[in-house]
């Protein structure tokens, strides 16, 4: 039970930070980015380069995901999204350049990493073992620094200029420029800070589970779930779901182990039927 | 004069906010009845509920005896009860004469599958909301800009417009959410004489407004809300000297009953 | 378009797909592109369907789901129960559109994300539920199913037993074709008849369309059905071809293709899923010579083309001829 409780916990926190960028860049451009798990991907490569081939720092590495990602999410929005929501006539279309975006990232991760699956040396050796709880250092490590991540990323959002400028945004876009926010300014911030967590999420797991280049879309799908559990748009949602797909696979995956893949049926269509009852997840602004 | 519409009992929580509480009135046949209060007083939640768009937490709405309350906002619409929205609501892709022709909608003999296999009586339809559509727009001085696309319109004419949708769906009351909402002194004199003209058509109408004057000179009764509650009702004279609805109107900042 | 201009363009039209092409592939022997142009025909079936969806104002990532339902439907039915698979063809059609009513109507009432991430979902669902049901077969999937038969009605017989033609490929091409002429043509006539505007009064605003009496939960679910048997229909086709079905057959992937295809031909055309389809499937196709730049260049391409024309390709020709009329 604890193990389960744990087991969790630990999903959980990596699953909200890869969540939480998701919904920041939706809530300030209504943008849903199918690229994510492709930036989790890069980030995740990145330090494989750094930490792994180079044998610098870890701290350097997870910097550097972070940093490069930063980058590549401003220019994204600068150049791509920014124009393309100018000159569409309805704003799904940024849905076909995310699309096309997360296939020229699978494409370029590709070609310049290549396919075989890369892991990483552990961070912290050893296991944390009591009577029926057991955890590998480094999966705490890993799940305290994506806690770390989230409450900086709450203080940020809650008491810094940029942080209450984009929350004003996201709230309402015309209203936050008629008052002065330079929306264009934080539109880009926001973007590269929400590619930013995916690359740090990426840096941080691929210590534990390794990273390959397949691996994006899988976790796009799972990022879009947990900000539909949670309400699009809402950090706090995204942190909710987060934790809720982390429990519900670690209890699934206990429980239901020899059906294999049920589990995941299961809470698919779980997702379905809440979703049915509950049109804006637990806590989401409507949308549309 | 017969009661049409009967609210009684209505309210409405939103969680722990009541923003309609257990208001009863009436309205008669063809009169033009005002609901007035400050802002956030609960007006357009009063009409989502009459017109079906919300279920009310208590009490009821009755349509010539019948309950409609729990009906879907279409079912409403078909017996009658249609509403227009605060914010100018309309198909903006559309032309102003396919979106006063749309409207028709609930008048079609023919079904979707009639449209879609382009019947006898799909083509009559066609016909007859078209010309329907001509004479609302020619009612309503709208005829130079049917071609228009919508969401090109001042403003003006998209409140126009938004009663012309209205009109067209053939409804016996009609609910307006501020119809005369930033139009200037004469726009508004114009949109007084246009309803007073629907009401010679025979449509009962009810109305959301904040310009006083309007108000006073349009409607043949008031209803007063504050807080969601009901706190006055009577002819225009008796509401101007309303020592409750003074008080209301004082109480908030920048309202002015135009007394 | 005038009456005469339409007419000679249909005609054109066909003329080309029933009997420019089959001749030029015979002529030329290259007797491959026969499966390239049958599955762009399949294919932009189901995504006329998703451009459907998307005329009522819903972003429908889940007609991989009904492709997947309509195949299995027809080739269990084919195989199990030795039924013709003229019968289940549409009767695949009508499956699908049952269970997308009964899915429907109760996440038809989402909107914009929420709808579009439940629908990626439902594609994720119908796989898994592919791997799980003891009747799909699990992973090892549907194998083995016959070509279809002969379809005759009152002993004339209509359509030859394919097993039995030199090329059957020739005869899935005339099919498939046949099937995506008619759901374009159906499509058409739904979008510019009365039809059309209630469902575009539906995309433009559900509040308004109820309050002058459209019952817009009815109308929601009768155009995703009509929606997902189209993605049936094109389904049990693609089985029939290829044979076989399995839970990998119709996935995310193919689902948000099904999606792109129609923003890359254009949302607001009725011919852009087609055009999409045509374009996206062959400059994959084409770009297959490249190795491993493959998708590096194919994705460029896409990006660029959504810069330049975000409103889709067809939207190009609205752009010229306002630059014509500026000029003018
Ligand atoms: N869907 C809703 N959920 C929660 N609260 C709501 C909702 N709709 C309205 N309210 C609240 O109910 C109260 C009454 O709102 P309503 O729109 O009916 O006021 P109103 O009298 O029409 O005001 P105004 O004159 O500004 O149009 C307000 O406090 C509003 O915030
Ligand atoms: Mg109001």
């Amino acid at each position: 039970m604890e193990q389960v409780i744990a087991n969790g916990l630990y999903l959980g926190a990596q699953y909200a930070l890869i969540a939480l960028g998701l919904t920041l860049i939706f809530a300030l451009m209504n943008v849903l980015n199918f690229a994510h798990g492709q930036m989790y991907v890069l980030g995740g490569f990145i330090t494989y380069t750094v930490y792994g081939q180079l044998g610098l720092p870890f701290v350097v590495a997870l910097l550097a995901s972070g940093m490069t990602l930063a980058v590549i999410g401003a220019l994204m929005e600068k150049y791509l999204f920014r124009t393309v929501i100018k000159r569409s006539h309805r704003e799904e279309s940024t849905m076909l350049l995310a699309a096309a975006t997360a296939f020229f990232f699978d494409a370029v991760i590709l070609l310049i990493f290549g396919e075989k699956q890369r892991g990483v040396p552990k961070i912290v050796k050893g296991v944390f073992n009591t009577d029926g709880l057991i955890m590998p250092y480094d999966r705490i490590a890993v799940g305290a620094l994506a806690i770390v991540f989230i409450a900086a990323f709450i203080l940020y959002m809650q008491y810094s200029r940029p942080g209450r400028a984009m929350r004003a945004l996201a709230q309402d876009r015309v209203a936050a420029q008629l008052m002065g926010v330079a929306v264009e300014r934080y539109s880009m911030i926001g973007f590269a800070m929400g590619a930013m967590l995916a690359g740090i999420v990426g840096g941080l797991l691929v210590t534990i589970t390794g990273v390959n280049s397949g691996i994006g879309g899988p976790i796009s799908i799972k990022a879009f779930m947990m900000v539909m559990i949670g309400g699009a748009g809402v950090v706090g949602g995204a942190i909710a779901g987060g934790f809720i797909l982390g429990m519900m696979e670690s209890v699934g995956l206990t429980v239901l182990r020899e059906y294999g893949d049920v589990t995941y049926l299961v809470i698919f269509a779980a997702l379905m039927v809440f979703l049915s009852i509950r049109p804006n997840g637990l806590m989401g602004k409507p949308w549309g | 004069m017969v009661d049409l519409l009967q609210v009684s009992g209505l309210t409405k929580r939103f969680g722990g906010l009541v923003a309609v509480n257990n208001v009863s009135f009436t309205v008669r046949e063809k009169e033009i009845l005002a609901v007035i209060g400050p802002n956030g007083a609960g007006k357009s939640t009063l009409f989502k509920l009459i017109a079906s768009f919300l279920r009310p937490t208590s009490g009821e709405v009755l349509f010539k005896g019948e309950r409609i309350s729990d009906l879907a906002p279409h079912i409403a619409a078909r017996k009658g009860i249609v509403r227009t929205f605060q914010e100018t609501t309309i198909f903006k892709n559309m032309s102003v004469r396919e979106n006063v022709i749309i409207a028709h909608h609930l008048r079609s003999k023919a079904n979707l599958l009639g449209f879609f296999l382009g019947t006898k009586l799909a083509k009559a339809d066609e016909q007859a909301f078209g010309t329907s559509a001509d004479e609302i727009l020619e009612f309503l001085g709208l005829s130079a800009i049917s071609s228009e696309i919508a969401k090109n319109l001042p403003h003006g004419h998209l409140r126009a417009l938004g009663i012309a949708i209205g009109l067209a769906t053939n409804p016996t009351i009609l609910l307006l959410d501020e119809p005369f909402a930033g139009m200037n002194h004469d726009e508004t004199m114009k949109a007084v004489a246009m309803v007073r003209r629907l009401r010679e058509r025979g449509l009962t109408v009810l109305l959301v407004e904040h310009d006083m004057p309007a108000v006073m000179k349009i409607s043949d009764r008031i209803v007063v809300i504050n807080f969601g509650e009901k706190i006055a009702e009577g002819t225009p004279a008796e509401i101007q000297s309303n020592a409750k609805v003074i008080e209301a109107y004082l109480g908030s900042e920048d309202e002015a009953i135009g007394l | 378009m005038t009456r005469v201009a339409k007419a000679a363009s249909i005609s054109a039209f066909l003329a080309v797909v029933f009997i420019l092409v089959p001749v030029l592939i015979i002529a030329t022997g290259r007797t491959d592109l026969y499966y390239t142009l049958t599955s762009v025909a399949l294919l932009s079936i189901a995504s006329a369907g998703v451009w459907l969806t998307f005329f009522i104002g819903r972003i429908n990532i889940g007609q991989g789901a009904y492709a997947l339902m309509g195949g299995y439907v027809s080739a269990i039915l084919v195989v199990n129960y030795g039924v013709s698979f003229w019968l289940t063809l549409p009767l695949a059609g009508l499956f699908c559109a049952a269970a997308s009513i009964l899915i429907g109507y109760p996440i038809l009432r989402l909107r914009g994300v929420y709808f579009a991430m439940v629908t990626l979902v439902l594609t994720e669902v119908a796989r898994l539920l592919a791997l799980a049901l003891p009747i799909t077969n699990g992973a090892k999937g549907m194998v083995s199913i016959p070509l279809p038969g002969a379809l005759s009605i009152f002993g004339v017989t209509i359509i030859p037993n394919f097993a039995g033609m030199q090329s059957p490929r020739l005869a899935f091409y005339l099919l498939a074709v046949t099937m995506m002429v008619l759901c374009f043509a159906a499509m058409y006539r739904l979008v510019n008849s009365r039809i059309g505007k209630l469902c575009q009064s539906l995309q433009q605003n559900e509040e308004l369309a109820s309050s002058i009496g459209v019952n817009i939960a009815y109308l929601r679910v009768i155009a995703y059905a009509i929606s997902s048997f189209f993605g049936g229909v094109a389904g049990a086709i693609f089985a029939a071809i290829s044979q076989s079905i399995y839970p990998s057959s119709f996935t995310v992937t193919d689902s948000i293709n099904f999606m792109l295809n129609c923003f890359f031909g254009g949302l607001g055309y009725v011919f852009g899923p087609m055009l999409g389809t045509l374009v996206l499937y062959f400059g994959w196709d084409l770009l297959f010579q490249t190795g491993k730049f493959q998708l590096l260049i194919y994705s460029t391409l896409m990006i660029v083309l959504m810069l330049f024309l975000p409103n889709g390709l067809l939207s190009l020709g609205d752009l010229l001829r306002k630059r014509g009329s500026n000029n003018g």
